[in-house]
């Protein structure tokens, strides 16, 4: 026993010094956790004994197994939404410019729509352009001379013909007397028609 | 590093993490919320576990950084230290009310001496002293030298024990 003394003496001289072991302070521990402690060692019994079995009895409550367990879960499930989290200001504002220009395409193109010009260019070429309408314009001006002449030679064989106008105007007027005339004759005989009838009644 | 390393690291770390964080912090459920905080980080750096060669000291380096920060936030805030009798689970029915009450004056001693500890003893202090890190790992998780280690850890436990002594006189 007293050698067992002495032995923890020894120890806790290399204690103070720092030349101890983990083992050998293990040592020292459970030599204090046991009764019987001599009185020149009492006063350490608080270091060895009381303050490691007050601090080993902080434990973590059971639940927290089970916590941890969730917030993995969960980081594990945010993880899957974080690249859209971090982005969720900057969709913003993408989101706000593509509405900005989708708006001011719109507005640029219905703007333009109403200052187009009706007739639009469409030769680059000055030279091609005078060529051609040149060109539209000689046969449009060889159209209407063709045009004037048919209608030339129309007119001239129409004077050749030497119709005597007079002619055939009182011709007409003739023929219409003739038709009076016919009209007249046949209201005479609806009137003998009359006077017949009247006649047989008398009879 | 696979899952199962990862679940085995869980298991076997997060009441060591969960000390140390509640030691630098002083509140339970700012601890426990840093604790998860340090696995959330772990798990989303999967990529990056093969080249994590010490798990344990990374794990640990975490938690103090983390802790640390979330003391800083809230300096304006007055840190209480941890109530002994609050944290003090493990006693014994059988004992007497005096026995009780002589083992929790001296957590109530043992916890006012280490309040008298600047931070960087008290941390190589709970790491060496509770977690029973070798002096490599406490130098890699507080990333300062290992002979910084010693001196920090020497300073810390001269004074503990000078603390205790004068506790002792003024009983007797």
């Amino acid at each position: 026993m007293i050698k067992e003394h002495e032995h923890i003496r020894f120890l806790l001289n290399k204690y103070w010094n720092c030349e101890t072991s983990v083992e050998e302070e293990k040592k020292l521990q459970d030599f204090f956790s046991q009764g019987d402690i001599p009185e020149d060692l009492q006063p350490y019994i608080p270091l060895f004994r009381d303050y490691k079995e007050s601090q080993y009895s902080i434990r973590l409550d059971n639940n927290f197994d089970k916590k941890l367990k969730a917030a993995i879960h969960q980081k594990e499930k945010a993880k899957q939404y974080i690249t859209i989290r971090i982005f969720t200001p900057v969709l913003k504002i993408a989101a706000s410019i593509a509405i900005l220009i989708t708006l001011g395409v719109g507005v640029y193109f219905f703007v333009n729509e109403n200052r187009k010009p009706y007739f639009a260019e469409t030769y680059n070429d000055p030279k091609a352009a005078l060529k051609d309408a040149t060109h539209a314009l000689e046969k449009l001006s060889e159209a209407l001379r063709k045009g004037e002449q048919a209608s030339k030679e129309t007119f001239d064989k129409l004077k050749n013909l030497n119709i005597d106008w007079a002619a055939i105007d009182s011709m007409g007027r003739d023929m219409e007397q003739e038709m009076e005339m016919e009209m007249e004759v046949e209201g005479d005989t609806d009137v003998d028609k009359d006077r017949e009838t009247h006649v047989n009644r008398n009879l | 590093m696979d899952n199962e390393k990862f679940h085995h690291i869980i298991l076997s770390l997060k009441d060591n993490l969960y000390r140390l964080a509640l030691s630098i912090v002083h509140d339970k459920a700012e601890a426990e919320d840093i604790v998860q905080d340090v696995f959330l980080k772990l798990w989303s750096k999967k990529d990056e576990w093969d080249t994590i060669n010490n798990a344990e000291a990374y794990c640990y380096r975490s938690t103090k950084n983390l802790a640390l920060d979330r003391l800083s936030s809230r300096a304006i805030r007055k840190t209480e230290s941890i109530d002994p009798q609050l944290e003090g689970h493990s006693f014994i029915d059988s004992e007497t009310p005096h026995l009780q009450f002589i083992r929790k004056e001296e957590r109530a001693i043992i916890y006012r001496c280490i309040d008298e500890l600047s931070q960087n003893q008290r941390l190589v202090f709970q790491l060496r002293e509770i977690e029973g890190l070798s002096y490599s790992n406490i130098s890699s998780v507080l990333d300062i030298s290992e002979d910084l280690v010693k001196v920090t850890l020497f300073r810390a436990r001269k004074k503990m024990k000078e603390l205790l002594e004068k506790y002792n006189d003024k009983r007797t």
